[in-house]
């Protein structure tokens, strides 16, 4: 039976890592902001006021803090993802992919990729409403086409994976 | 227990034959065929049964009888 090639998997183990690693710094970023605007608000007022990103800064904080909130629910989904392509890309190389482990962990990716459109909606609603036009923050989150098909595909596959299980356990004890 | 049984075991004393020169003949591992023996198998591959059946010149139902319980 052909296998995934090594240094494909390889690779694609290497990318995870490198994503989680990105993640762990965005979430470590994301934590700061969050603490800065909790406990450092006058200091940061005084920043964002000379900015000028802000449509009215005296408002902004909670908002700010609302979406800091959102992006950390992004970044743990994401991260809690990329484990679970790390496990697929494990069970592969193993060569057991239809695991019946597999299909749980990709409807689990599924799931994790509705948390992070669902939390990408509010995002945008609400930078729309307190970014001043032209920033690039102004832009952040909303509904994406490769988010939504992103999330049709892990499911599809999930049921994919079952199905290739269930057909893996009947082919089990044929001699 | 499956109502299929695998009469292997009488079909080799038969022929006094042992499990290991049947493995070897047919190149069927001897892991598998003793599943097969034993009445663990879920299923037999064709392919299987042609084998056997060619190197124990014997017909499918001399290999399978079906023994409903009760």
């Amino acid at each position: 039976m052909p296998t995934a090639s090594p240094a494909l998997l390889g690779a694609t183990r290497g990318l995870l890592w490198l994503f989680l690693g990105l993640v762990t710094v965005a979430t470590l970023i994301v934590v700061a902001i969050g603490g800065s605007l909790a406990f450092a608000w006058p200091d940061v007022l005084t920043h964002f006021k000379d900015s000028g990103v802000f449509l009215d800064v005296t408002t902004a904080r909670a908002p700010l803090c609302f979406m800091m909130l959102l992006f950390l629910a992004i970044l743990v989904a994401t991260a809690y993802m990329l484990r679970q392509l790390q496990a697929l890309v494990a069970s592969a190389a193993n060569g057991d992919p239809f695991a019946p482990a597999s299909a749980h962990r990709l409807r689990r990716v599924g799931w994790a990729l509705v948390v992070t459109q669902a939390a990408a909606l509010p995002i945008h609603w609400i930078s729309s409403r307190i970014v001043a036009t032209g920033s690039d923050l102004g832009s952040a989150g909303g509904l994406s086409l490769g988010g939504v098909l992103a999330i049709l595909l892990a499911f599809v596959l999930a049921a994919v994976f079952e199905q290739g299980s269930a057909m893996r356990d009947e082919l089990e004890g044929t001699v | 227990m499956m109502a299929i049984a695998v009469k292997l075991d009488d079909l080799l004393l038969a022929r006094q034959m042992t499990l290991t020169d049947l493995s070897d003949r047919i190149g069927i591992t001897l892991a598998n065929l003793s599943i097969l023996k034993t009445g663990k198998a879920k299923a037999m591959r064709f392919s299987t049964l042609e084998a056997i059946c060619t190197e124990l010149n014997c017909q499918p139902g001399d290999l399978l009888a079906f023994e409903p319980d009760g």
